[in-house]
């Protein structure tokens, strides 16, 4: 965990040695339903109708509970 | 009525295909349940009238909204360019140039998106968005300020000033959901019942309480020993008249009796009250002679001693003003109240006069003339209660109240904030006149318009501010009594709550604090206004009712010009005719305007009139028109004929015996009249009017109790409060709510049992509970004292289940080392480079519960101290974790992404959802419908209940002892009518005052029982789940609607052997949140003493709490007074002697000090060779332990350790810091 952890270098691309941080996730939009894919530090609007309030996608991964 | 009352036929059905069709398709043109739209009215109507397109009916006026109204009162401003000194460069006057400014005009947009926001295909914000995004509901406001100078107008001089964003009212004029169908508000995200009728403020729904107050332009006599309080020859009469101007906002005028026979006008101005002789008001308001006020108060009634003497009185005494003339009085009045006025400076003294008058006395009249007169009678009134031929009117009565609507308030506040703004900007003008560098030039508009932009007009903060915490900051006080408190949130628990929120009407926090109950009691008058039941107990029990189902508050202006011309022509005398005989006349009034006098009869006669018209709707009399006719009566109620048109009044609708037709009431005309509950109450001759339903007094809540006849009244009280309180469906647009915390009842049920408006209010739309199988028995003992036992099984199938939802915010703005400016912030959501995010051993275990994103997975189970999301701090490009808080493991069920409004920014606010599923547990609470509450004792195996001959279980085992006392026999008759219900397969009615004595509810719901095989009272043998043996008696068994209260164990349950302890007294703190402990008091201690459990005794109070040792002195008892010798090498003393010390090396201080000085004294008598001491003890130092030295217990060494607690320790140095030594004894 001593990777030199510096992140301010990133303006906009993307570049840089390690691309982790700049993920780019998708989100579902509060309005129209459309699915952006947003990378971090982008804004957040929706492509498709401008609106301003997103989603996160249910996990794909399993998600298992002990039912009692 | 659409809400079935009218006795049309109903099914018994529950509706269950129907209601599913109304879910899966809502209605594409209008909404499924019209009446939750009407009951909301009231809210949303008196906000729309603050507008100019209000869509409501114009009545008198010309249809303007209160915005232009207030704006109109508020007038111009004027500003001079000159010193005031004549002589100078400043012209004629010594002014110089006069310029007047005013507000032209003001509007309020609907809620809109910004215009720097070019990429959003929908420009308007919709409700559910503030929601979600947890900001406001707002509108932009602005207003037109125009200014002249000189009078000399010119289309140039205005500027439009933008008054910020103004919350909005949900579902109003300016909302854009106003009047949508079901179907789009679903597309909208909201219910498909949504009514509005609130505001949304940083996400929350809040909305302005009702408020009762005085009733506008009416005369109330009122008798307070605290007037007579308020001066020299002040008494205890008084009269009282709230007035209300056509922007809807009110002036108080009293009128006070002096012990000398006159009366003092009082009034108050910016907070501050002024008394004026009311000879100065009458005569400056007409210029009258004093034999014609002597005429006009006296009206032919020259036989009445009392009246003569004071009227002469009043007029003697008003002549040391030496004022004869109306234009002097105006005069006088003008030169005092000029200071007071600040009114522009080139007003005569006469016209300021006439400027207080208008603004300040009986302001709901417009003509000096109709003033005089409502004088007159206020004066008359006064005389009256003096001399007990009336009485003194109850102000805490409904007949003397009227409601203050949320939108009046509302559009008060936002005229009050422009007069303030207007009046700055006149300031800030006049400021810099005074100051002149540079000399300011009135005709520069830039000058102009850069100070109207200087100037603060963002009154939508202020609104918003008013909103978010119902704080009014007012330099007038609005003629309120009181500053706080006007908001609430609007709590979406269950939907009975929800509904409650927008039929509650508050008394004022004013009588909250009075310690008299006589406010909080219930009258005859409130019948069909407010509940008699839905009140809540406690602190708050008869000052927060809640309007009648029926009980509609009147929005709408009313025209009723033609009323007074209607009147006369139907024998009325009119107003200015002179000589009228009083005794024999009463005085007709409409809206606290002397209309004309009619003889009794006439009275009598034109209220029947009156009646008959607007119920029929002939002469255009309106259907709202309140006609109080009080008859003459020996020291009753000052007679009169007054009628109402005002808006803000309550009123509710009866049948009108007279003529089979609809009428209107409202609560001063209820007190005359003669109401029938049912048709066969009507008494031919005395009845004049029916209720539409029995029921009708009670609220909403009250009405859905079920039988709540059968029921003694406070369990009545009791469901209305439970039923508030239980966990039921809040919304069926949980998705899109964002409340702090929502609770949610998994399996609502229908219930069998349920009144007929059930399905009026959709309740069935939000389910609030589940219909059990309850039997009356006393079974293992775990029933007892309240408690109920649950069918194990029966909670395996789901019974009470419920979640919680709880939001957390995650606002990186609020973040340390978050960079305060707005343009590039220093924290980011993500995970940095120091997190390992690829599988393996040696990935991060955020991983488990974090995306890549820094934000947590759907479905993702947080038990405390997990993460919830992860920032990145651009400083330091370290990850840093926000940490979900909270005991319970929480399932992640909806992140919401947050932009800015203009949606420009990068993400920085996080919503999330959590998710908390609460299964019944031992110590949960339920209810049923009737006030029968209980706690969870027992799951029970359902191997070990008792079942029936059919070999039924009940879900749901209740102690008998539950009723006898309790006397809820609703419950019991519901039981049966479940049970038949469940059986036929019918819904049944449970309303009301259905039964009588010879049709009773036992045999009704007995017969069907029977029908369906049963016992006819409803009780079966049953056989112990255990041994399975026939129990000696038949157990009651049925079906009851059972309520999963909120209040829950979880949240509760405290417990601690050790923790946290106050740093100074060390003992435990208290609180829940911070694992402290319950207070074990003085009374709890008694017990224990009582019971000589000295070992429990000395575990509370000392070992569990501040248990400490300490050092005490056997010699001198101190407590504090150790001190320590370093012991590894023995100490000597500077004298050379050993200091006596115990064995750790402690030692008494003041001792030690004591003994070394007695030492020195011996030392000193020695020199002096006087009185020669014994030979010292120990002249030689050893290199031992003092403790090995025999004989060293020397003064100051002898000490003890005792077991204290750390409190008395403290007590004794706080004592010592006083000067009080505290000395114990050991033994």
């Amino acid at each position: 965990m001593n990777q030199p952890g510096s992140s301010n270098t990133y303006g906009g691309g993307g570049g840089g040695f390690m691309p982790q941080p700049r993920q780019e996730m998708e989100y579902i939009c509060a309005d129209c339903g459309a699915k952006n894919e947003i990378k971090s530090r982008e804004p957040i609007r929706c492509r498709e109708c401008g609106h301003r309030i997103m989603y996160k996608k249910r996990t794909k991964r399993m998600v298992q509970f002990e039912a009692r | 009525m659409p809400d079935g009352s009218a006795g049309a036929r109903r099914e018994p059905t529950f509706d269950t295909l129907k209601r599913e069709e109304n879910f899966r398709n809502p209605s594409k043109t209008g909404s499924a349940y019209p009446i939750l739209n009407e009951f909301v009215i009231p809210h949303l109507e008196s906000f729309n009238a603050l507008f100019d397109d209000s869509g409501l009916p114009k009545g008198d006026g010309d249809g303007r909204g209160l915005l232009s109204l207030g704006i109109k009162d508020i007038g111009e401003r004027v500003v001079f360019d000159g010193n005031g000194q004549i002589g100078t460069e400043s012209g004629q006057s010594g002014w110089g140039n006069r310029m007047s400014i005013w507000i032209e005009e003001v509007s309020i947009s609907a809620p809109r998106v910004q215009d720097k926001d070019t990429w959003s295909t929908e420009r308007r914000v919709y409700p559910a968005e503030a929601r979600e995004r947890l900001t406001s509901y707002r509108g932009r406001m602005q207003a037109k300020i125009c200014w002249k100078i000189n009078n000399k107008e010119h289309p140039d001089q205005c500027v439009m000033r933008d008054c910020g964003l103004v919350p909005i009212m949900v579902r109003s004029t300016r909302c854009n959901l106003r009047a949508l169908p079901a179907a789009d508000l679903v597309r909208r995200h909201e219910e498909p019942e949504e009514f509005g009728g609130y505001f949304i403020i940083n996400g929350n729904e809040r909305l302005i309480r009702y408020l009762i107050l005085p009733r506008r332009n009416h005369v109330i006599s009122l008798i307070r020993p605290s007037f007579a309080n308020r001066g020299p020859s002040y008494t205890q009469y008084a009269v009282q008249i709230r007035c209300v101007r056509p922007d809807q906002t009110a002036v108080t005028n009293s009128l006070h009796y002096l012990s000398n026979g006159s009366a003092m006008l009082r009034f108050s101005w910016r907070k501050q009250e002024y008394v004026i002789p009311i000879m100065l008001i009458l005569k400056a308001l007409i210029g009258t002679s004093d034999k014609e006020i002597f005429e006009y108060v006296m009206m032919q009634d020259y036989d009445n001693t009392f009246l003569t003497d004071r009227v002469e009185l009043l007029l003697r005494s008003f002549k040391m003003y030496s004022l004869y003339t109306g234009d002097q009085c105006l005069e006088y009045l003008g030169d005092k109240f000029r200071v007071v006025l600040n009114m522009p400076e080139d007003w005569t003294n006469q016209a300021l006069g006439a400027w207080l008058i208008e603004k300040m006395v009986l302001v709901h009249l417009e003509s000096a003339r109709d003033k005089f007169r409502m004088l007159v009678f206020m004066l008359r009134k006064l005389y009256a209660i003096v001399s007990s031929s009336c009485c003194a009117d109850n102000p805490d009565s409904p007949q003397h109240q009227e409601v203050l609507l949320p939108g009046f308030l509302y559009g008060m506040i936002i005229k009050e904030r422009l007069e303030e703004a207007l009046n700055q900007v006149r300031n800030s003008i006049a400021m810099d006149v005074r100051r002149a560098e540079p000399p300011v030039d009135f005709l520069d508009k830039r000058y102009i318009a850069k100070i109207i932009h200087k100037v603060n007009w963002d009154i939508g903060a202020k609104m918003s501010n008013f909103l978010a915490t119902g704080n009014l900051i007012s330099p007038t006080g609005l003629d309120l009594q009181q500053a706080s408190g006007f908001t609430i949130v609007a709590e979406k628990l269950n939907w009975q709550r929800y509904i409650s929120h927008f039929r509650c009407i508050h008394r004022g926090a004013f009588f909250a604090e009075l310690k008299t109950t006589t406010v909080r009691k219930l009258l005859p008058e409130a019948w069909g206004f407010l509940c008699p039941v839905h009140t809540p107990d406690g602190s708050p029990c008869g000052l927060l009712n809640h309007l009648s189902r029926t009980c509609r508050i009147v929005t709408s202006p009313l025209a009723t010009v033609h009323i007074p011309a209607l009147l006369a022509n139907h024998g009325m005398t009119q107003a200015f005719t002179s000589h009228v005989d009083g005794t024999r006349n009463l005085c007709v009034q409409l809206d606290g305007r002397v209309i004309g006098w009619a003889r009794p009869a006439v009275a009598q006669q034109l209220a029947n009139s009156l009646r008959i018209w607007k119920t029929e709707g002939k002469h255009k009399v309106p259907l709202d028109l309140e006609i109080g006719f009080v008859p003459e009566s020996k020291g009753g109620q000052y007679p009169g004929l007054y009628l109402f048109a005002t808006r803000a009044r309550m009123m509710r609708p009866v049948k009108y015996l007279a003529n089979g037709k609809d009428d209107s009431i409202g609560p001063f005309e209820q007190v005359y009249m003669n109401i029938a509950i049912k048709p066969d109450e009507i008494e031919d001759g005395v009845s004049t009017h029916v209720e539409h339903a029995p029921t009708n007094f009670l609220s909403i809540l009250a009405n859905l109790t079920p039988f709540s006849d059968f029921n003694q009244s406070p369990r009545n009280i009791y469901q209305c409060q439970m039923g508030k309180q239980t966990m039921g469906t809040p919304s069926t647009a949980l998705r899109h709510r964002t409340d702090n915390k929502l609770y949610r009842l998994q399996t609502g049920q229908s219930p069998v049992v349920r009144p007929r408006l059930h399905n009026t209010y959709a309740m069935d739309s939000y389910p609030n509970g589940t219909n059990a199988i309850v039997a009356v028995i006393s079974y293992t003992g775990y029933d007892m004292e309240d408690a109920m036992i649950l069918n194990k099984s029966a909670h395996e199938r789901g019974f009470g289940y419920g979640t919680v939802y709880k939001s957390q915010i995650v606002d990186l703005k609020d973040m340390r080392g978050a960079s305060k400016s707005t343009t590039a912030p220093a924290l980011h959501f993500g995970l940095s480079y120091d997190i390992r995010t690829e599988e393996g051993d040696k990935q991060h275990s955020c991983c488990q519960f974090l995306d890549k994103d820094g934000l947590p997975r759907i479905g993702a189970k947080l038990s405390a101290s997990d993460p919830l999301a992860a920032y990145v701090d651009d400083t330091t490009g370290r990850t840093k974790f926000v940490k979900y808080k909270g005991d319970e493991e929480a399932i992640v069920d909806e992140v919401r992404l947050l932009a800015g409004d203009a949606g420009d920014t990068e993400l920085q606010k996080l919503h999330v959802t959590l998710r908390i599923t609460r299964s019944p547990v031992i110590g949960d609470k339920f209810s049923s419908r009737h006030g029968q509450k209980g706690i969870c004792s027992q799951k029970w195996p359902a191997i070990d209940m008792p079942f029936t001959e059919s070999g039924m279980q009940p879900d749901v085992i209740i102690n008998p002892h539950a009723f006898p006392s309790r006397m809820t026999i609703g419950m019991l008759v519901e039981s049966m009518a479940g049970k038949a219900g469940a059986m036929h397969g019918l819904a049944q009615d449970a309303t009301p005052f259905q039964f009588s004595e010879e049709d009773t509810a036992i045999a009704y719901f007995g017969e069907q029982l029977l029908a369906a095989g049963y016992n006819y009272y409803g009780n079966e043998p049953m056989y112990s789940g255990i041994t399975g043996q026939e129990f000696a008696a038949d157990i009651y068994i049925g079906v009851v609607y059972y309520q999963r209260l909120r209040h829950m164990v979880l949240d509760k349950f405290q417990v601690r052997t050790t923790g946290p302890v106050d740093p100074v007294t060390r003992q435990p703190v208290k609180g829940r949140k911070r694992a402290g402990g319950i207070r074990f008091g003085e009374m709890e201690r008694d017990a224990l003493i009582a019971h000589g459990t000295s070992f429990l005794l000395q575990d509370r109070l000392m070992n569990c709490s501040d248990y400490s040792t300490a050092w005490v002195c056997r010699t001198c008892g101190s407590l504090i007074s150790l001190g320590y010798d370093d012991i590894s090498l023995g100490q000597v003393s500077p004298s050379g002697s050993i200091q006596p010390t115990g064995p750790g090396g402690e030692y008494c201080r003041v001792c030690r000090s004591a003994a070394e000085e007695e030492d020195e004294r011996a030392r000193q008598t020695m020199a002096t060779g006087q009185n020669p001491a014994q030979s010292p003890r120990a002249e030689v130092a050893v290199a031992l332990p003092a403790s090995n030295v025999l004989g060293s217990s020397l003064k100051g060494g002898d000490l003890d350790v005792v077991a204290v607690p750390y409190v008395f320790r403290y007590l004794c140095a706080e004592l010592a810091a006083m000067g009080i030594a505290v000395s114990l004894e050991v033994r």
